[in-house]
């Protein structure tokens, strides 16, 4: 039985956990069209969706080891979006038959004088990046297949230039806390794009 | 939302908070205006923690985040002369996951309870201000809802509010001198608040015989 979708959850006393749950997998430039046709196919019926984002990676930096991290990420290609402020946590150290990684996530709605409020929060932008690609849906689980632009000179988002010559793949469904047949369902649907890509749960800090 | 006047009015001599809130209130019901209902308006302060002022070099700095019933899903994050961020209610969660950098003065929690009136294309917000359990001041809100633009109704604003306000009508917002002809937005509300409950705080405290 699937988890309901996240927007009928009962919002309780003002808080809910959410967590991301989380499988990546990238393919070769040349093999996208073919990843694309099966993704069609498998996801839900709509119109063929892509997106342009400029994400910007802030730290605040204090005493403790490690510094907060905050992405703050706008489309570049649709007007009158949002801002989207994004807090991730540590992987949790679930049992490893999870099958996917598993993490706090916050995710804010912000105006689009998101940059200079962090800024005045004592915020520095550690990193930014361009991301292009196609995102499809199926059910609550969110399909995104991208490619990571360098920005050459800060804050001119005109001229990047491809990372490499892959495109990155990524299953993430966001849900509340709890829900471990997400992973489940996840893991079921990487599945079925095997062999053309393979989706696995890839620990950040082992890459560090 | 259209163009909106905050602006505190001071308690009547020899009578208390609530007393004067229900002067306000009855001049408003003579007036022709409908009750509809109540609002609230909070704040809360924020400040940086030590470790990251010695770590940054900076010095520490005052974050207000702010709640008002007539945006419920949102939340607004304010810097004194600084930018007004206006989010989703879940920037309360990501305030919690900063705890370590930014600490929550719950001591200055400041905020305004009362009741909404409308009168024609005018809304009025009169509000007794608390901060803890005591009451510090009213605070009256007039919004002409169908103005967008500060400056083309600020006459009409001010001759509205001199009907049930009288002697206490404010003079013009400092947040409209910034807008010349942008359109008004809930932040510049929330800057107004902000600066009300500033002056409130630093105010002498209302002497409890006053609060009955």
């Amino acid at each position: 039985m699937e988890a309901p979708p996240v927007t009928m959850m009962p919002i309780t006393g003002g808080t809910i956990n959410m967590m991301e749950y989380l499988l990546q997998g990238s393919i070769l430039d040349q093999s996208l069209e073919s990843l694309l046709h099966r993704l069609r196919g498998l996801c839900d019926n709509m119109e063929p969706e892509t997106f342009l984002d400029h994400e910007m990676v802030f730290l605040l930096k204090g005493q403790q080891a490690s510094p907060f991290v905050l992405r703050a990420r706008r489309a570049m290609d649709k007007s009158g979006m949002p801002w989207h402020l994004r807090y991730l946590g540590q992987p949790e150290i679930g049992d490893k038959n999870r099958h996917a990684l598993v993490r706090n996530c916050v995710d804010i709605a912000t105006s689009d004088n998101l940059t200079d409020f962090l800024v005045e929060m004592g915020f520095r932008v550690d990193h930014e990046f361009m991301a292009k690609g196609h995102v499809f849906r199926k059910g609550i689980m969110k399909i995104m297949v991208y490619k990571i632009f360098r920005i050459l000179m800060p804050g001119n988002t005109e001229s990047t230039e491809p990372l490499s010559l892959s495109y990155l793949v990524e299953l993430n469904v966001v849900a509340p806390a709890g829900q471990d047949i997400v992973s489940d369902d996840m893991r079921n649907f990487a599945e079925q794009l095997k062999p053309l890509v393979h989706l696995e749960k890839i620990d950040p800090k082992r890459l560090m | 939302m259209g163009v909106t006047c905050v602006a505190q009015v001071p308690v009547a001599e020899g009578k208390s908070v609530q007393q004067t809130v229900e002067l306000l209130t009855r001049k408003l019901e003579l007036l022709g205006a409908e009750k509809q209902g109540t609002f609230c308006v909070d704040c809360e302060t924020y400040h940086t923690a030590a470790s990251t002022i010695s770590s940054q070099g900076q010095t520490g700095k005052l974050m207000y985040v702010m709640h008002n019933s007539e945006y419920p899903l949102s939340c607004f994050g304010l810097f004194e002369n600084g930018p007004c961020l206006i989010a989703d209610a879940n920037f309360d969660i990501l305030m919690v996951k900063l705890k370590g950098f930014f600490q929550n003065a719950k001591a200055n929690k400041i905020e305004s309870r009362g009741t909404r009136y409308q009168y024609c294309d005018f809304l009025v917000k009169v509000g007794t201000v608390t901060m803890g359990p005591s009451a510090r001041g009213i605070s009256v809100e007039v919004e002409y809802c169908p103005c967008v633009v500060a400056n083309d109704c600020w006459n009409l604003l001010m001759e509205f509010m001199q009907s049930f306000m009288g002697n206490h009508t404010p003079g013009i917002p400092s947040v409209f001198g910034t807008k010349h002809d942008s359109t008004y937005s809930p932040g510049d509300t929330m800057v107004q608040y902000m600066e009300l409950f500033n002056k409130i705080r630093k105010q002498q405290q209302v002497p409890v015989a006053g609060i009955r």
